[in-house]
């Protein structure tokens, strides 16, 4: 229907043609009306005075009026019913349309019903029927009143629920609030509904807001985290959560929760800050400092300068002074660097006492600005313990470049310059040189292909056998043989032991090596044991790193390699060198202790060269001493004074003596003239692979070319 | 004083003249009384109306809806104003008094104060803000009749009397009908909700018409500094008190600005 139709008049055209059989329908619709037990209908004339009298009723109007029908015939409307203020009788008695309208019905008892009251003009001009409902049936009453007792408790939840509330019937205005939401703003509701809400809305979180408002209006349910600011202008942090409010017929509102999380949130950013700040100096630590690099370097375009600090000879402030004083340091020098970088730029500590500039600069003449700051600052005198000290640091910088693909390429390179700087003398500053850092490429290259030849079983063994002689014409005694690991690489040749051993022991493969050299050299003795029987060496030695010393696991691990090959404990000699030995004589007495202990025979390498203290000497659990080649040596110039004391030393203390190194029959004359009589080098034999080590015991042990066996 | 008979059907019948000329508007405040009208389906209509579904789109993106510039569809936009609101923006086009020069002078800035005035009532007398608000968008369609009625005679009677309850007296007294009755009359005509109905006829005196009395006194204190002021506890039935007003005038305020802009008017 439209509206132009709904406005129409009561005229011709709505009243339906009447069938043939008029009469009878006329009755039939007034037996209708008039039986009617929910319409109360009066018929009323009115007159010129605008006066409206009562012609007829039926029987409910009678009922709802408390009136007879016969004494309503022929009064004045007016005395049982009232027109809204201001609403004339002309108005509802309208010639050419139906009206409708609220009255006030007198009883006969003085009650008065609220009512709505449809008059229709009849033919003629001079009547209407007035057809009286009660404003709202009893059913309409009980739901009305159901509904609004419904209303009421939601209400009552809403506004008394301790989780701030807000409603909104259609848009970003809001109808309703509750009394937790103004308790959380510090403002009353009317500041709050219709738009009032938004001005307490952070300002950076409104956008969100609105185009979270914005799916919810469109049917979804969604959270978020927004800020708000109280009347004292203090930040709420709130997990908002919002479900969209569809009114039949009126529109799409929402209504949200805020739940404040403000305090949740300080104590996660208080335990975030712990986990990305170090304790000590408060400074940020790496993760956070690997954040700040890969944010920067999200952006291609932007300059940044990362540099290395070391601070020099730390560990002597700390082994010194005291762990205390080395930690006031460290809080001190964070406070220096901070002071001394620009706004914006991150001071990291980076562990023990290094740290990390980023600066947010593409020239490397600003940076080195700030490093030459750095160092002038440190350099201060701080004094820690009643000592003045003036802190020193090497500084590695590099600039961001091409090469340069993640926050982990740009610390690598500053660490590697700031070795360099470490390398030329400590207390300077050194920009990423390309050698150094392909030399430190290289280097990685060769300890991952260690690791890879470790894992592999391609580091292999040669064996040089010491040889007992027992006066001049005595056959040769092999008395044992020592291990000497091996390492040929696929591309560069073999390494020198030295270099990989070296290589082994600063990037943690030191117990690996160790273990492989431990089991090869047992499993070829044992071999050696089965195949050449009475000719076969009847120990054999090998080398211990000072770091395997400190391998809880040692002892066991030589214990089931023996087992493992069935040698006897002293079919088995470890070496240690006396450089070696004196790092950490008490742990090293400890572990050959439980070595000798348990039967393995134990001798100190290079011996003579290390400045053992012969006090220590006396008390460790070692059985040889082995002279170092460089002693050996020079026997040939005449200088045999440091060949003979060791070699007497060693007999006073009731120990036995290898020279290493022996090359020519003079060394080895000389030496048995001072009684060493086990002696090993060149001179006896070159190191051997296992198949010509075999040969070697065949052919009875014969001396090397100069050697006089 | 003189009193002018009002031929209250030939008033009516003209807005039934005017509803033939603007289809749309006219179909619309039919649709959206049904309410099992969707917002897709009045939107469908009111695309058919460049003008209108402009204005609805307008008002939608206004900050008084508080989602400027995000609204993007007219379906969005029917929801986000609401039906109601809807059929007050084709009411209006349908009685032709937005463009009218015929209407009393400042009547459009009254109209939108009283809008404002209401929906900034509206939930302290339990009515949505919204449909409060179209409330009073349309409460002076009926003051826009009389003048149209009796040009000569409406002026003259603005001009001696206040705005609101003063001025309804004298509507009475001299049309026999004040004029948010006569609105009443003309919404009753196009099938409003009756509870809107209600509140314009009762505007005098009733519990439905309270809204609507304390937002007419709240406009004529924010419009004429000369305007003998009525408490507001009596108006409202307890509802707003005097110790309010100040914040209430400083609310409406705001929306009217947002009002004035967003409708055009």
């Amino acid at each position: 229907m439209t509206a132009a139709s709904a406005a129409s008049p009561v005229g011709d055209a709505d009243i339906p043609r009447l069938p043939r059989q008029t009469g009878q329908v006329v009755t039939a619709v007034f037996q209708a009306v008039a039986a009617d037990p929910e319409v109360a209908v009066l018929v009323a004339e009115v007159g010129d005075a605008d006066e409206a009298v009562i012609r007829w009723s039926n029987p409910r109007a009678s009922e709802l009026l408390g009136r007879a029908r016969s004494d309503l015939d022929g009064e004045l409307l007016a005395d049982f019913l009232t027109w809204p203020m201001g609403v004339s009788a002309a108005a509802v008695f309208r010639r050419e349309r139906l009206t409708t309208t609220s009255v006030t019905l007198r009883t006969a008892v003085g009650e008065t019903v609220a009512c709505r009251a449809h008059a229709v003009p009849a033919p003629g001009g001079r009547l209407w029927t007035l057809q009286v409902h009660p404003a709202h049936s009893e059913r309409e009453i009980a739901l009305r009143a159901s509904a609004a007792a419904h209303e009421h408790r939601f209400r009552m939840l809403a506004e008394r629920s301790p989780v701030p509330t807000m409603m909104s019937e259609q848009g970003m205005r809001l109808g309703h609030v509750n009394d937790a939401l103004c308790s959380l703003l510090g403002v009353t509701a009317d500041k709050l509904v219709g738009t009032g809400w938004m001005s307490y809305a952070h300002l950076d979180d409104l956008e969100a807001i609105s185009e979270t408002v914005v799916a919810v209006l469109a049917g979804q349910e969604r959270e978020m985290q927004a800020r708000f600011l109280d009347s004292h202008r203090r930040v709420h942090y709130t997990d908002m959560r919002f479900t969209p409010l569809h009114t039949p017929g009126v529109g799409d509102g929402f209504v949200a929760t805020l739940e404040d999380i403000t305090e949740r949130r300080a104590f996660e950013e208080q335990l975030n800050f712990q986990a990305t700040h170090d304790a000590l100096t408060g400074l940020p630590r790496r993760t956070r400092l690997w954040e700040h690099i890969t944010a920067v370097m999200a952006d291609t375009d932007a300059g940044l300068a990362c540099m290395f600090l070391d601070l020099d000879n730390f560990k002597l402030v700390n082994d010194s002074l005291g762990h205390k004083a080395g930690d006031a340091l460290l809080v001190e020098v964070a406070h220096r660097l901070t002071g001394s970088v620009r706004p914006g730029d991150l001071v990291a500590r980076f562990g023990g006492d290094e740290f990390v500039v980023a600066c947010g600069t593409g020239s490397l003449d600003a940076a080195l600005e700030v490093a030459d700051r750095i160092l002038r600052v440190l350099n201060e005198a701080v004094v820690l313990g009643g000592v003045e000290i003036h802190p020193r640091a090497s500084i590695g910088v590099v600039l961001r470049g091409p090469e340069h693909q993640s926050a982990d390429d740009l610390i690598r390179d500053c660490d590697i310059a700031m070795y360099q700087a470490k390398a030329r003398g400590k207390g300077r500053i050194m920009v990423l040189d390309a050698g150094a850092r392909s030399a430190v490429y290289d280097t990685l290259t060769l300890v991952a292909d260690l690791r890879q030849a470790i894992e592999d079983d391609h580091i292999t063994l040669c064996y040089q056998p010491i040889v007992a002689y027992r006066g001049a014409d005595a056959s040769p005694e092999l008395a044992s043989v020592e291990a000497l690991a091996r390492w040929r690489h696929p591309e560069r040749g073999t390494v020198p032991a030295d270099v990989f051993v070296r290589l082994a022991e600063e990037h943690g493969l030191v117990h690996d090596l160790g273990r492989v050299v431990l089991e090869t050299a047992c499993a070829a003795l044992a071999d050696w044991q089965r195949e050449l029987g009475p000719i076969a060496p009847p120990r054999v030695n090998v080398n211990l790193s000072v770091l395997q010393m400190s391998d809880p696991r040692l002892v066991q691990t030589v214990k089931r390699t023996l087992r493992r090959f069935g040698l006897r404990p002293d079919q088995l000699c470890l070496e240690i060198t006396e450089s070696a030995l004196m790092k950490d004589p008490d742990t090293a007495a400890m572990v050959l202790g439980q070595l000798r202990d348990h039967g393995v025979l134990v001798a100190i390498d290079d011996f003579g060269t290390g400045y053992s203290s012969l006090a220590y000497l006396r008390q460790l659990p070692v059985n040889y001493l082995k002279v170092d080649r460089s002693f050996v040596a020079e026997l040939q110039d005449g200088h045999t004074a440091v060949a003979k004391a060791v070699i007497s030393l060693a007999h006073n203390l009731d120990l036995g003596v290898v020279a290493e190194g022996v090359e020519t029959g003079t060394q080895r004359q000389m030496l048995e003239r001072m009684g060493c009589s086990l002696l090993q080098g060149f001179g006896i034999s070159q190191p051997l692979d296992e198949t010509g080590f075999v040969d070697w015991c065949l052919s009875g042990y014969p001396a090397a070319n100069g050697g006089t066996a | 004083m003189t009193v002018i008979e009002l031929d209250l059907d030939a008033v009516l019948d003209t807005l039934d003249q005017m509803s033939s000329q603007r289809p749309v508007a006219a179909q619309i405040v039919a649709t959206s009384n049904n309410e099992n009208c969707g917002a897709s389906q009045l939107a469908a209509i009111l695309g058919a109306d460049i003008t209108l579904a402009a204005k609805v789109m307008k008002l939608a993106n206004s900050a008084y809806f508080g989602l400027s510039g995000r609204v993007r569809s007219l379906q969005f936009a029917v929801a986000v104003v609401g039906f109601n609101t809807v059929r007050s923006v084709a009411t209006v086009a349908l009685s032709g008094t937005d463009e009218a020069q015929t209407v009393p002078d400042g009547f459009w800035k009254t109209s939108v104060h009283l809008a404002a005035a209401c929906g900034a009532l509206g939930p302290q007398f339990d009515e949505r803000t919204a449909d409060a608000m179209c409330l009073g968008l349309l409460a002076q369609l009926g003051a826009a009749l009389l003048h149209q009625a009796d040009p000569e005679g409406y002026v003259e009677l603005m001009s001696r009397t206040d705005f609101g309850m003063r001025r309804f007296e004298e509507e009475a007294r001299r049309y026999g009908i004040c004029s948010t009755q006569l609105t009443a009359e003309a919404l009753h005509q196009w099938s409003f909700p009756t509870e809107m109905v209600d509140a314009l006829r009762e505007v005098r005196s009733g519990d439905q018409g309270a809204l609507l009395r304390t937002a007419y006194e709240l406009t004529a204190r924010s419009l004429y500094t000369r305007h003998r002021r009525t408490p507001l506890e009596r108006l409202s039935q307890g509802k707003v008190t005097d110790a309010q007003a100040s914040a209430k005038l400083a609310a409406i305020k705001d929306d009217v600005e947002t009002l004035r802009s967003a409708m055009g008017l």
